[in-house]
């Protein structure tokens, strides 16, 4: 049975502004302190293997969505729970399951594309984790650029290596927040291909936040968050791992295969 | 413009007030300032009260000072120059009295004396001060009050030197030529002049004073008659320099140069929060040209906001300086009798100006790089930096030239910036060899200290930065407590190493004789024995000593006055050659002298120079062939200036010998005996050595308390200056381990294994210098053996481990306040 998150009558709300990618229309007027109130008594599943693309307009809660999946967050009430091998757990055991890869890279500067990528691997005492990077990097087509800094490396690059050091350690579930929000049309197609394709052979989840239609449309799920509310919008079965196989072989020859 | 341009500037000021790059910046300008004024004030102080003292303490227009009895020529000579003059004489003697002994300095003085001033007097301790007209009547002694509680004794009872009695009957309360009233702590006594010349005191022991009066031109004609017919000579007047000037600008130039480590530390310092300001700045810069704004107001905005800066913590530490020069004149009124506090509003300005433009100079590498900025920076994600180099470069020299500046000793202050330097070489060399040498051994390894030796090796240079900023303060804060535990150390052990408890630092050769018979009849142990004869330097190849050498050093300061000259034939066991040659036994070229290294490195000289002495009226002049320095292990007794047995043929003058004797506890009381008898031998028992000591100890312990204290100030914030400038790297560093599936327990530990790692390259380093300065220190400077305690070392590496690893990661807590969300938010 594969592994899969649940999210069960979740709330989430806070008491003041913090953040104002946060900000909301659902502010609670009658408390002194003004209260945002994301969404109400949400529910979601979310299987291992699968693709899910979460849209909404700015501050509808897609990233907090995301940080309470990912189970770095706790909801002001409800439940989360991971389920592995049929034992059932909160989300506090998921930590050592999941990947992120967010809208502006942050790899580690000081760095070379292949060190960044040997990262988790090297914090978990992987022996071969230079080996594997390697492979990796080679997979999203980097591997002649291996020995040089993100500073020499384009946006689009350094996309590439942070999914490669995102799914270097095989982590169940991938949370990716706006990964082409930073790239070109031609540079986003690509990535993205790379992503599901990556995600697909290595049967990790990939859950991603974006404003894109054209990279949701490429999930198999599309959710849609708004004025508190998630809304499944599709299923899309068509996009399976052949398909995106044979786009990436079509349009970046460069690019091996995942 | 510039008025918006100030609000502006003042706008952000107060924005970025409490932000940790600015109060660091704040701390590390404050405290540096308020220390270099406070020493400014406090030695001010001190040079105006040496020009009052010397005023109101010379007793005369002018004083004329020899060891030799004029002739009655030269006093005619003498006599031309002045209308009135007043022979005074003056002698080291040991006064006894019941089997109690106490070290004096004697004067003789005729019924002509005081010459100007007051010279004060009372019955008895209790009773009321009156002025005297004259000195002691003959057989007659006045004792100055700590005399009698010292002896014992009262007025009335009847005291004897040699084979003469005196009655004590006055309290000497004040003598008007008392110039060195407030530092000299010998205790005094008066007799009558007559008297003096019948005791046969040896008469080269005997300093023999002329108080004159005379005008300024009679004062000038003076000198220059001195200079020519009597060169060995000293004049006083009131329009000179205080004997003690010199001697108190070498005490500057000493604290100076400790200046100058902190300054090193606030150079570090700022150099790390420069870090944050470049990129701080260079964003608004850049934001502000991408609106229009030329590049030269970004520039103008960062030096209004840097001199508003200034100009706020100006009246904080012109009140804190005044403070603090208060209790140091407070402190120093022990000693500077009757100095008193004042404030100085133009020496205070000068000072801190003078800061302000050092601060600039550090602070240079912001302004350079905002010169250099443009719009594109904010494109780039990793812009790179102007080339600093040249303005580190330019911080250094600047730094080198106050050092050379504040230096009276070239060797010391050499050794100071070497070792400096070497630590610095030593850090950067170990952190290499740690790191690199760790990543390769432990890429084998799974963990968590691979994977930081790995970040750290990765990061080297930025880390580099830290280990050198931090091990270079911990190395002088370790220094300065090392040699303040090994002086202490070493002088208590003195007691137990010491050849014998009772030095004889001068007995003439029937003093020696008798000394050596009484010895002998009381089972005494004489340890050793040198002899001496006292020379006076006049010329260095043919210049006088103050035309060849005008700043003032140990050397120069004691070379002013007469030497002890040793004669060897061969070289004593207690030293060794350091250059040149040491001269053949029965050699016939008798004109060689031996030089200690350290009187050749102040003075500058070199082998072939030419020294000519005055011993006993006589000129002689002697080539230095060798250099010599002190051996550890074979008796404490060595002289800076030697020659060869042959030269005693030539000279003819009154010898004497350095002694060392071994007494025990029943045997002191036998002491009084010989001095009643020789009251001119010059002995002092290591129980008076070791406090005299003790008091030294206690009061440079005050010093280097004080002084060390600000250096731990500096130390930890250069400690949170270094974290400060990598806080953001280390932030996202966190976050990114985070979003692997970390938690934050997982970079805490990490943060503690890097903290761990730092410390403990940091520690060695630190330790591996502080021991290379003492091999180079301790022998040349201090005549200390340096003898490292393992055990001491093993502790201190082990506390340098916890505190540093403790404040760094208790000052990190910041970065660890990280998360996956901000990642996120991070567009």
């Amino acid at each position: 049975m594969p592994c899969s998150i649940e999210l069960i009558n979740v709330t989430q709300s806070f008491s003041n502004i913090t953040n104002d990618s946060l900000t909301s229309k659902n502010i609670n007027t009658k408390d002194k302190t003004a209260t945002i109130t994301l969404f109400n008594n949400l529910n979601l599943t979310i299987y291992q293997g699968q693709s899910y693309a979460i849209t909404g307009p700015s501050g509808s809660g897609k990233s907090s969505l995301l940080m309470l999946l990912s189970g770095l967050e706790k909801p002001s009430s409800g439940q989360g729970y991971f389920t592995n091998n049929n034992h059932t757990s909160t989300l506090d055991t998921l930590r050592s399951n999941i990947g992120f890869i967010f809208q502006q890279f942050h790899l580690l500067p000081e760095l070379t594309a292949l060190h960044n990528v040997a990262l988790p691997l090297k914090l978990r005492g992987d022996k071969h984790a230079i080996d594997k990077a390697k492979q990796w990097l080679e997979k999203v087509g980097l591997s002649n650029r291996s020995q040089h800094k993100p500073s020499q490396l384009s946006g689009g690059e350094q996309q590439r290596v942070a999914i490669a050091r995102a799914l270097v350690f095989s982590p169940k579930f991938i949370f990716a927040d706006e990964p082409t929000g930073n790239l070109d049309q031609n540079n986003a197609d690509e990535i993205s291909d790379i992503l599901f394709a990556c995600c697909q052979e290595k049967n990790a989840s990939l859950i991603m936040v974006t404003h894109s239609h054209a990279l949701a449309n490429k999930a198999q799920n599309i959710f849609s968050l708004a004025d508190g509310v998630l809304t499944k919008a599709s299923s899309n079965h068509a996009t399976d791992v052949n398909e995106l196989a044979n786009n990436l072989l079509t349009n970046q020859k460069q690019v091996a295969s995942c | 413009m510039l008025t918006h341009q100030m609000q502006l500037a003042w706008y952000y000021f107060t924005q970025e007030y409490r932000q940790p790059h600015q109060q660091l910046l704040r701390w590390v300008q404050t405290i540096l300032m308020v220390f270099i004024v406070t020493l400014s004030l406090s030695s001010n102080t001190i040079q105006q009260y040496l020009q009052q003292n010397l005023q109101r303490l010379l007793g005369a227009d002018a004083v004329f000072t020899q060891k030799d009895k004029l002739t009655n020529a030269q006093f005619t000579s003498l006599a031309s120059f002045s209308d009135t003059v007043v022979e005074t004489m003056q002698i080291n003697a040991t006064l006894t009295f019941n089997n109690k002994w106490q070290r004096t300095k004697l004067k003789a003085v005729g019924n002509d004396y005081p010459l100007q001033g007051k010279l004060l007097t009372s019955r008895s301790l209790q009773s009321p001060v009156t002025i005297a007209k004259g000195g002691p009547e003959v057989g007659n002694i006045w004792l100055d009050s700590r005399l009698f509680s010292s002896l014992m004794i009262s007025v009335g009872d009847t005291l004897s030197m040699g084979e003469h009695n005196f009655m004590v009957s006055r309290v000497l309360i004040h003598e008007p030529d008392r110039l060195m009233e407030g530092h000299n702590v010998s205790m005094r006594a008066i007799i009558n002049i007559k008297d003096m010349e019948k005791q046969a005191f040896p008469t080269d022991l005997i300093e023999h004073r002329y108080l004159l009066t005379a005008s300024k031109s009679q004062v000038q004609q003076l000198i220059e008659w001195q200079k020519v017919q009597l060169p060995a000579a000293k004049i006083h007047h009131k329009n000179g320099y205080h004997p003690l000037a010199s001697f108190w600008q070498r005490t500057e130039n000493f604290l100076g140069l400790a200046s100058i480590v902190l300054f090193f530390m606030a150079a570090i310092a700022i150099e790390q929060i420069a870090q944050v300001h470049v990129k701080k700045e260079q964003y608004f810069s850049a934001i502000c040209m991408s609106l229009g704004a030329s590049r030269k107001t970004g520039l103008q905005l960062s030096l209004i906001k840097w001199i508003i800066n200034i100009l706020v913590l100006i009246p904080i530490v012109a009140i804190l300086s005044a403070l603090f020069h208060w209790l140091v004149v407070g402190w120093l009124s022990e000693t500077f009798v009757e100095v008193s506090w004042q404030v100085d509003f133009w020496l205070t300005t000068k000072t801190i100006m003078t800061c302000v433009l050092l601060f600039a100079v550090f602070h240079s590498a912001v302004w350079l790089n905002l010169y250099n900025t443009s719009v594109a920076k904010l494109f780039s994600q990793n812009p790179k930096s102007t080339s600093l180099g040249l303005v580190k470069l330019c911080a250094f020299v600047v730094l080198i030239l106050v050092a050379i500046k504040y230096s009276d000793n070239a060797l010391l202050t050499m050794m100071l910036v070497g070792s400096i330097a070497i630590t610095i070489l030593l850090m950067a060399i170990i952190s290499w060899v740690v790191l690199t040498l760790g990543e390769k051994v432990s890429q084998t390894f799974s963990g968590l200290i691979p994977f930081t030796l790995f970040m750290m090796k990765q990061r080297l240079l930025s880390k580099s930065t830290q280990i050198l900023g931090i091990g270079l303060s911990t190395f002088l804060l370790l220094f300065t407590l090392m040699l303040l535990k090994d002086l202490g150390d070493t002088m208590a052990s003195y007691q137990r190493t010491h050849d014998g408890n009772l030095m004889v630092s001068q007995a003439s050769q029937s003093q020696m004789k008798a000394m050596e018979q009484w010895s002998k009849l009381h089972n005494i142990g004489l340890r050793q024995a040198k002899p001496y004869l006292y020379a006076k330097v006049i010329k260095i190849n043919d210049q006088s000593l103050n035309e060849f050498a005008q700043k003032p050093s140990d050397s120069l300061a004691t070379l002013s006055n007469p030497i002890r000259l040793h004669w060897s034939e061969k070289l004593p066991m207690n030293n060794h050659v350091v250059q040149g040659k040491w001269w053949q036994i029965e050699t016939k070229n008798w004109q060689q002298i031996s030089l200690e290294e350290e009187v050749m490195t102040d003075l500058a000289l070199s082998l072939g120079d030419k020294l000519t002495f005055i011993i006993h009226q006589q000129n002689y002049t002697f080539t230095i062939t060798a250099s010599h320095a002190y051996k550890p292990g074979a008796g404490s007794i060595t002289f800076w200036m030697q020659i060869p047995k042959a030269a005693m043929q030539h000279i003819n003058a009154p010898q004497y010998n350095m002694a060392s004797l071994e007494l025990n506890e029943e045997q002191w009381p036998l002491l009084s005996q010989l001095w009643q008898e020789h009251p001119t031998i010059r002995m002092v028992s290591l129980q008076e050595l070791t406090k005299q000591f003790d008091d030294i100890l206690a009061m440079i312990t005050k010093v280097i308390s004080g002084f060390a204290s600000m250096i731990i100030l500096l130390a930890i914030i250069v400690i949170l200056s270094s974290i400060n400038a990598l806080e953001s790297k280390e932030k996202k560093k966190n976050s990114v381990i985070m979003s692997f599936g970390f938690l934050k327990g997982t970079c805490l530990q990490l943060n503690i294994i890097e903290w761990l790692i730092t410390a403990l390259i940091i520690a060695i380093g630190a330790i591996a210098g502080t021991y290379l300065t003492g091999m180079l220190i301790y022998q040349s400077q201090f005549s200390l053996s340096y003898q490292p305690n393992l055990f001491i070392l093993f502790i201190t590496l082990a506390i340098i481990l916890i505190a540093v690893t403790l404040l760094g990661v208790y000052a990190s807590r910041h970065s660890l306040k990280s998360s996956v969300k901000r990642l996120m938010a991070d567009v």
